[in-house]
């Protein structure tokens, strides 16, 4: 009786299990993965969202969300609908959408998103800028943005 | 007119009953029609093109993945509608056109829904379930676009319509599944990393769409598709869409 009942309970509690871990693990969003210890070189492109645990040297557009997970490493410029960095960018980042930086976040070049978010240790070292303030000026152009710049920043203190 | 092809495995014994429920089945439905058994070292196609010509409409696969890949490999151009009654064991294809397993396959054969079917294309023949690139120092470049490389050896499987079961490594007893999306096709790369003197370790998947894509290596590396082995040292996999037109099941996932 003991021996016929154990694998009838092993058996229940391993198939849920199994489904959970497998849903967490490749979520049906998810379209391209860029796993650990890969490389990829040249136009990195997508339709969909971008999932990178490797390195990126290039540049990387996607429509959708771009995720850099902790370790990954990013050597390029970024446009991306919305993105969640936590992983390393040194490159421009272009962000239509939400930027959100975790802890764990370095990037190295300037930032342009419409809703950014910025966890403490997050390390960034460039220039920010977010459509909705009107200055006069368009933004984006590589001569004038520290002048912009400049501007903002004494409307702020205003 | 129907053409059921029936794969060398069905011969034996225990498949016997399947088969003959499902033959009462079709002729019940009024769908039975000529068999044609394969074997290993048959090409479907010549068989199959002459079967159209004696007026021939729908070619039935009857068998599992192995025999869908073969047949469907060498005849995704012929001018005909193909079905398929999966039977036995290794039938996960199946799942993915939404055709159950056994006689009940029969209903879905009946009802005649239709789908046109995309297939893999490999330096010139055709791929319908999953391409395999046994580990080996690759690299593979994505629609002329980026490259993609690993520190050292890379495996490389390319899922047509054959859902991606992978697991860690050998003793990990969980298994992951992922199904491929329709309109692309889905390379899996699989970097090994060195574990102890002689032991290879699995990294994580990385997960690739693309419609074409150009697998190279200074070393000659084996290619499995669709159960067919060889060895070369440039591939080049395209999409080729709307090949294939097939009856398919209400439950399928496309």
């Amino acid at each position: 009786m003991i021996f016929s009942k154990s694998p009838k309970v092993v058996l229940e509690s391993d198939e849920p299990e199994l489904a959970s871990v497998t849903s967490q693990e490749m979520p049906d969003e998810v379209e391209t993965v860029v796993g650990p210890s890969v490389n990829v070189e040249g136009d990195f492109a997508s339709e969909g969202n971008i999932v990178v645990k490797g390195s990126v040297a290039g540049s990387v557009y996607t429509s959708k969300h771009l995720s850099v997970e902790i370790g990954a490493r990013i050597v390029a410029n970024v446009r991306a609908g919305s993105s969640t960095i936590a992983g390393e960018v040194k490159g421009n980042i272009k962000v239509k959408e939400t930027l959100e930086l975790t802890s764990t976040a370095k990037v190295l070049g300037d930032i342009e998103a419409k809703i950014l978010t910025v966890e403490p240790g997050a390390l960034i070292f460039g220039k920010i800028s977010m459509p909705g303030i009107d200055v006069g000026e368009k933004p984006g152009r590589s001569g004038r943005s520290s002048k912009r710049a400049e501007e903002i920043a004494v409307i702020i203190e205003d | 007119m129907y053409v059921y092809l029936y794969d060398n495995f069905l011969r034996q014994q225990k498949y016997l009953s399947a088969i003959r429920s499902m033959e009462v089945k079709l002729t019940d439905y009024g769908i039975a029609g000529k068999i044609l058994r394969l074997h290993n070292y048959i090409d479907a196609k010549p068989i199959i093109d002459d079967e159209i010509k004696r007026g021939a409409k729908t070619i039935v696969i009857v068998g599992n993945d192995s025999t869908l890949g073969q047949v469907l490999s060498r005849s995704a151009t012929c001018d005909c509608i193909f079905g398929f009654l999966p039977i036995g064991p290794n039938n996960t294809i199946a799942e993915v056109l939404g055709i159950p397993v056994g006689p009940e396959a029969c209903d879905v054969l009946s009802r005649r829904r239709r789908e046109k079917l995309d297939v893999g294309w490999v330096n010139s023949r055709y791929f319908v379930s999953q391409l395999h690139v046994l580990p080996g120092k690759l690299e593979v470049v994505y629609d002329e676009r980026f490259k993609v490389t690993a520190n050292d050896k890379m495996e490389v499987v390319v899922c047509n319509l054959q859902p991606f079961y992978w697991k860690r490594d050998k003793h990990d007893s969980e298994q992951y599944v992922v199904h491929p999306q329709d309109g692309k096709l889905e390379a899996f790369l699989r970097p090994l990393t060195k574990k102890g003197w002689f032991g290879y370790k699995y990294e994580e998947p990385s997960i690739f769409p693309f419609e074409e894509m150009m697998i190279t290596s200074r070393e000659p590396f084996t290619v499995e598709a669709d159960g067919k082995i060889t060895k070369e040292v440039k591939v080049k996999i395209k999409l080729a869409h709307n090949k294939i037109d097939m009856i398919v099941g209400r439950d399928r996932k496309f």
